[in-house]
């Protein structure tokens, strides 16, 4: 593991994405093929994330230090405090380019992709917990909690939580 | 117009702007939609630091910035009320709190990963952890899917194949995720410009 190039890998993912979980597909790819990180890794890290206060984005951090420790948690944070700096252009460029339809397409299409590499990743980290009955319905059981919008996030996750230690 | 410029700054002493965020980060347990609902309410109603069309057209802007749309946020709100000093100490005071609990609950995890009990709740944990990120998913592709369906029939093929496509490109043909990113930005740009040109349906620049 080598610290530069890890930092590099995590800056890459959240400067070519938006969103606190949209630098997720890039990771998966970069780190897994290295062997720097697990699928599992990667579950683990999104639960840290969602659970611990602060935006879901951080659960890059947790990754960090599943990777290479303390190091490895602050390399993720400075990797994620950059990027969000160009909103500072981005105001500026809006400005002045907003109403042109090739911006907005743009923007559109980088999203629509991302949704769609995010859907083969989660199903793969799925596929990783291991499919049974007890992993589809309590994925199914989140999603509709979840879609409600009325259920904490903390709440979902820990009656999740509860169900695997029923359950067992 | 810029939307900074709506009326001069707020100036806000360092120590107050770091201390707010610090409180906010300290309370900001359970994501994104409960932040966004705690600095709104900190920003617009108790500070005054900006509107509410000015922190809506704010947090649109942030949709569009890289990385995360909290940080963006920050940033802006930072630059509001104390310039690039302000942006350093909001970052700082909703950093540290929250980077330092989730280090730290990553550590006590590390340890206890192993025990049976841990295991156990894990089987239930990450598959409930994985259907939130469905419903994020979800969210992010409901207003892309919206809009495309207004725009026309084209559009929406487009939209649903760029959609489809980048998933396979990635998944099965091992294809860069940033390629597949960039790839599909300029299908839609293209795609978003012929119609405006050709068809009329967009206003042009």
């Amino acid at each position: 593991m080598n610290p530069l190039h890890y930092f590099l890998l995590a800056l890459k993912a959240s400067l070519f994405s938006t969103g606190g979980f949209g630098n997720i597909p890039s990771m998966h790819d970069d780190l897994l093929a290295r062997g720097w990180a697990t699928e599992r890794n990667f579950a683990e890290a999104m639960a840290v994330g969602q659970i611990s206060p602060g935006p879901n984005g951080l659960w890059i951090i947790s990754l960090g230090y599943f990777v290479n420790g303390v190091p490895g948690a602050l390399l993720s944070l400075a990797a994620i405090l950059i990027p969000p700096m160009l909103v500072l252009g981005v105001e500026w460029l809006y400005h002045r380019t907003k109403h042109h339809p090739a911006v907005e397409g743009f923007v559109r299409g980088m999203a629509l992709a991302m949704v769609g590499i995010f859907a083969t990743v989660l199903q793969r980290l799925l596929h990783d917990v291991g499919l049974n009955t007890r992993t589809i319905l309590i994925c199914g059981a989140s999603i509709g909690a979840g879609l409600t919008q009325r259920v904490p996030v903390a709440a979902i996750l820990i009656g999740a939580a509860a169900l695997g230690l029923i359950f067992r | 117009m810029s939307v900074a410029a709506a009326r001069p700054p707020a100036k806000v002493p360092l120590k107050n702007i770091f201390k707010i965020w610090f409180s906010l980060s300290i309370q900001s347990f359970g994501g994104g939609h409960a932040t966004l609902a705690l600095i709104r309410r900190a920003a617009v109603q108790n500070e005054a630091w900006v509107t509410d069309l000015e922190f809506t057209q704010y947090w649109a802007l942030c949709q569009i910035a890289p990385g995360i749309n909290l940080f963006a946020l920050t940033i802006l709100l930072g630059r509001k009320t104390g310039g690039a000093a302000g942006v350093a100490v909001a970052l700082a005071g909703l950093a540290l709190p929250s980077v330092t609990i989730t280090i730290l609950m990553t550590m006590l995890y590390a340890r206890v990963r192993n025990a049976p009990a841990t295991q156990a709740a894990l089987n239930g944990l990450l598959p409930g952890t994985i259907g939130l990120g469905v419903v994020a998913a979800y969210q992010i592709l409901r207003p892309l899917a919206v809009e495309a369906q207004k725009s026309g029939l084209v559009s929406m093929i487009v939209a649903a194949g760029v959609l489809v496509g980048s998933g396979v490109a990635v998944a099965k043909f091992h294809f860069p995720v940033i390629v597949a990113l960039l790839g599909s930005g300029a299908i839609c740009a293209l795609e978003s410009w012929l119609q405006s040109t050709y068809l009329d349906r967009r206003p042009l620049p």
